[in-house]
């Protein structure tokens, strides 16, 4: 079971917004699709979900074009979360729509998420505030009980409690392997930790295809101090450096090698401490030069 | 499937329905009422001898078919393509995974049961109304050509309008330019129609009244399947990206410029000079290419007075 991406390409008004987008996305994955604001995520998904027109290229599921074969489209969720025609309706009634379209809708449990999150059944979707609609389009995608389920920027403005819930109900979710997520973000933060590869679109196009379980394997933070002020020469050649201050350095080493660790242990540091690897971390290290991507703190 | 896609559809537009159904027999009711009341007290037949015709019944205190249901059809087939886009229905449509040629011709589907069922109700008032209210000195008597005939040439006129409307929501994005559009060429087909009849009158072939109205009849059904047919083909390739722009087919937007300025050219100097022709063919010109690519003079003129400056 797959959905396969091949080749998308989207242009609106001349100008490319998306091209040549390839990539296979299995149910068991959460997948994270960073880029920078504007750089086309959004795009990429209305084009996926056959609301924008492609201009080349096909998405299939198990190898069925979803444009031929536009039932596939049911085992995709996506909401658009700018575009969206839930405004004028209250809680209650979405799961009409939602059931007539999704199959395998799970009625029952989306009343009882409504209960549990405190979301009142009889309020109207425009009348809920920015983190209880969020809420809502989770709900609906989890009730959707659709194979693949899309989320864009689902934390985008959200309190810390609301960004917990929402990934506390992804992660729950993935642990029967039956559902896959892919979760746009400019925030690299959102999704660590939740992420188990990532996507950068850069340009247009999709720059890296990142394993992170590999990445991390590979990869250390340390925080040194040595005795010499002089930066040692092994982390000039094989590290990204995070943050200095005064004397303490936090370099980030993609491939720390046994090599690597003997050269750097025979300096004699007067502090050498494995810190936790953070996402944004592995991106400042891997793609800080090579891809422009900017953090967003 | 299809079932459910019906249900979707009339799920999503059943307060469309219902209100236009509402004010349709609320309006029915009243003018009735109100042909009633204004009877003279020396009538003695409701009905004139017209009706024994294979024409469209239409008189001071009675008319076969209601004109307010071609308000309806017009509003319903405007309404149910331009909400959709505006209330952005049309995303979750196209996620549906039912196909859009399906969607499309589901839509026209469960709008036309809908209006046909608005119609018969509207109908069966007013005659009932006529029939249970008429003073008791009044003939009421109704003969099937006149009424056979209102009712298909008004029915088939119905479904005229609602195409029209329904196309013109279907290519144009923007809700106040859709209806100062639809709204000016529905008015101005009362002048094309004459025209028509002019034209084929001065090609040699001369119809009576009843022709005419059957005329008529048949050029809805022909526009109404063509733009219908039309419609289908385009509503596939419509690509949500132009939302909210003039035309939502940008490839349209060279024909729909010509066509605009030859309808409207030709509209305007039926009858006239060559001077009512050059102006009305340079005042279409202008304002259709203002209507269709909106240039910004402001900004135009700033930048070229700079340039001069």
């Amino acid at each position: 079971m797959t959905l396969q991406v091949t080749q998308l390409c989207k242009q609106i008004n001349g100008r490319t917004i998306i091209e040549d987008i390839s990539f296979q996305w299995a149910p068991g994955e959460i997948i994270g699709l960073v880029g920078r604001n504007g750089v086309g995520k959004t795009t990429l998904f209305r084009t996926m979900m056959n609301q924008y027109v492609a201009d080349a290229g096909q998405v299939t599921v198990d190898g069925h074009d979803i444009v031929t074969t536009p039932a596939e489209q049911r085992r995709i969720f996506f909401l658009d979360v700018q575009y969206n025609f839930l405004d004028n309706y209250r809680l209650w009634e979405l799961p009409e729509f939602y059931g007539d379209v999704y199959p395998q809708f799970d009625h029952q449990r989306y009343l009882t998420l409504l209960a549990q999150f405190k979301l009142d059944k009889n309020s109207q979707y425009r009348r809920l505030s920015k983190g209880m609609r969020a809420l809502t389009n989770m709900i609906l995608a989890l009730t959707s009980n659709a194979t693949y389920i899309i989320l864009d920027e689902p934390f985008d403005g959200l309190d810390v409690i609301v960004r917990e819930n929402i990934a506390t109900m992804v992660i729950d979710e993935i642990a029967d392997q039956e559902k896959g997520f892919l979760i746009s973000s400019h925030d690299l933060n959102e999704l660590d930790g939740l992420s188990d590869r990532v996507l950068l679109l850069k340009d247009t196009h999709l720059a890296h295809d990142y394993n992170l379980e590999d990445v991390r394997a590979k990869a250390k933070k340390l925080q040194l101090v040595f005795k010499d002020k002089q930066i040692p020469t092994v982390l000039k050649e094989h590290s990204q450096l995070i943050r200095v201050s005064g004397r303490v350095l936090v370099v980030v080493i993609t491939d720390y090698t046994p090599a690597i660790d003997q050269q750097l242990k025979a300096l004699q540091p007067v502090l050498f401490e494995e810190l936790p690897l953070t996402l944004e971390d592995l991106f400042r290290a891997n793609l800080a030069h090579d891809t422009g991507y900017q953090l967003m703190k | 499937m299809h079932n459910q896609l019906d249900r979707l559809i009339w799920r999503r537009h059943r307060r469309l329905f219902l209100v236009i159904g509402g004010v349709t027999l609320l309006g029915c009711f009243m003018s009735t009422i109100l042909s009633l009341h204004t009877l003279p007290s020396s009538a003695t037949q409701l009905v004139s001898g017209n009706i024994q015709k294979w024409d469209m019944y239409s008189e001071s205190y009675f008319s076969g078919y209601p004109y307010w249901l071609l308000a309806a059809y017009w509003i319903v087939g405007l309404l149910l393509m331009n909400q959709d886009l505006k209330d952005n229905f049309n995303q979750f449509l196209f996620s549906s995974g039912f196909s859009r040629r399906r969607v499309y011709w589901s839509k026209i589907k469960v709008a036309m049961g809908a209006l046909l069922v608005i119609a018969i109700l509207t109908i069966a008032l007013e005659y009932g109304m006529v029939w249970a209210m008429k003073p008791a000195d009044v003939g009421f008597h109704l003969a099937w050509p006149g009424v056979l005939t209102s009712w298909i040439v008004g029915w088939l006129t119905s479904i005229g309008l609602f195409s029209l409307t329904w196309f013109a929501a279907l290519i144009v994005g923007q809700t106040g330019a859709l209806i100062v559009t639809i709204v000016g060429f529905t008015l101005s087909l009362v002048g094309s129609s004459t025209i028509s009849v002019n034209i084929l009158r001065e090609s040699g072939i001369t119809l009576n009244a009843e022709q005419n109205t059957w005329f008529m009849a048949g050029s809805w059904l022909v526009a109404a399947s063509i733009l219908f047919v039309w419609g289908a083909a385009l509503y596939n390739h419509l690509s949500l990206e132009h939302n909210g722009e003039y035309l939502l087919f940008p490839k349209l937007k060279v024909p729909v410029y010509i066509v605009f300025v030859v309808y409207v050219t030709s509209l305007s100097v039926w009858g006239t000079d060559g001077w009512s022709l050059v102006f009305w063919f340079l005042a279409s010109t202008i304002f259709g290419y203002c209507w269709l690519w909106r240039p910004r003079l402001g900004e135009m003129f700033h930048r070229w007075r700079s340039r001069r400056g």
